[in-house]
């Protein structure tokens, strides 16, 4: 297999976590903190966590707001991170065709 | 196959993509006209004093399909309003959820309108005013619990309150603690108070709490 796509791939989106908080913001145009705790079965410290990463990278961008007076943080991708997302899909896609080719 | 892992992780995102999409239109105006059919009805039965079991059940089903067509046209206006498709993968997977509970209660209830006999005489009529509604109530709990597994957090706890108030009241029932009332008074009152003025306090509630957003 030629290596090549797979050391393209996106180290940020590539991590299990943040690929799955990433899938699940590509087919929203927000989910809240706590809508995404409960999705993913995640530890409030570990969603922060991933989500700092990916905002650093500036996939994700964070809004806090109130609601009934309560405090919400909705989640949301930015262009940016949805280009990643997307460029992250094809290379999988790449790779499994490239795989299937060589199988034959 | 060295590609196994990303068609797994291809899987993954697919799956989690779908979860996500789940159904977000607003539920506040739906509850709130389903709660005032349910209580009017039941307010418009005990003053017509419908007691025959045919005819209650006939009354009641007529109330539910209205509810039903309700609730779809209020959803429409609202996907037509936001210019998005209306029979969309949420929607579609809400109604697949509420379906098979729905269908069996309708025919159920299309049974025993056929068949009044088997319920065994009077007594027999006086019983169904008060299980009926029960059964109904708990499926309808049932169906509103799966199709939470597709909305936001709170129709799942709505239909197990569903389910939970039939429960205790068919234990109350069972262990004679309405033998007091009428069947008429039960069997329209159960309907009223659990079908109408739970869907309009739970409509009130969504009025205040519920997420202006539409399904994502």
């Amino acid at each position: 297999m030629n290596p090549e796509p797979f050391l393209r791939l996106d180290r940020v989106v590539h991590e299990k976590g943040r690929m799955a908080i990433m899938s699940m913001l590509a087919a929203s145009a927000d989910l809240s903190f706590t809508d995404l705790r409960d999705a993913l079965g995640m530890t409030d410290g570990n969603l922060i966590t991933h989500i700092r990463t990916l905002q650093e990278a500036g996939y994700v961008s964070v809004t806090k707001s109130f609601r009934n007076h309560r405090p919400l943080t909705t989640c949301s991708l930015t262009g940016a991170g949805r280009r990643a997302f997307a460029g992250y899909i094809n290379l999988l896609e790449e790779i499994v065709r490239q795989s299937k080719s060589k199988a034959q | 196959m060295e590609s196994d892992w990303a068609n797994e992780r291809l899987q993954v995102i697919r799956t989690l993509m779908e979860r996500s999409a789940i159904y977000r239109r607003a539920l506040a105006p739906v509850m709130t006209a389903t709660g005032m059919l349910g209580t009017l009805a039941a307010a418009v039965a005990l003053a017509a004093r419908i007691e025959a079991p045919r005819a209650f059940i006939g009354y009641w089903m007529a109330v539910a399909l209205a509810a039903v067509a309700g609730s779809f046209l209020l959803a429409r206006r609202q996907a037509l309003k936001e210019a998005e498709p209306f029979w969309s993968p949420p929607t579609r997977r809400v109604a697949q959820a509420l379906l098979p509970p729905l269908f069996f209660g309708f025919a159920l209830g299309l049974l025993l309108a056929a068949r009044p006999g088997v319920l065994g005489g009077a007594s027999g009529a006086g019983r169904c005013l008060f299980w009926l509604p029960l059964v109904w109530i708990a499926l309808y709990g049932c169906s509103l619990h799966a199709a939470g597994f597709f909305m936001p957090r709170g129709m799942k706890t709505f239909g197990w309150a569903l389910v939970l108030a039939s429960s205790v009241l068919g234990a109350l029932g069972a262990f004679g603690l309405f033998d007091w009332a009428q069947p008429l008074l039960l069997g329209h009152g159960i309907m009223g108070l659990v079908f109408g003025l739970a869907h309009l306090a739970y409509g009130v509630y969504l009025y205040f709490t519920e997420r202006s957003g539409n399904e994502t």
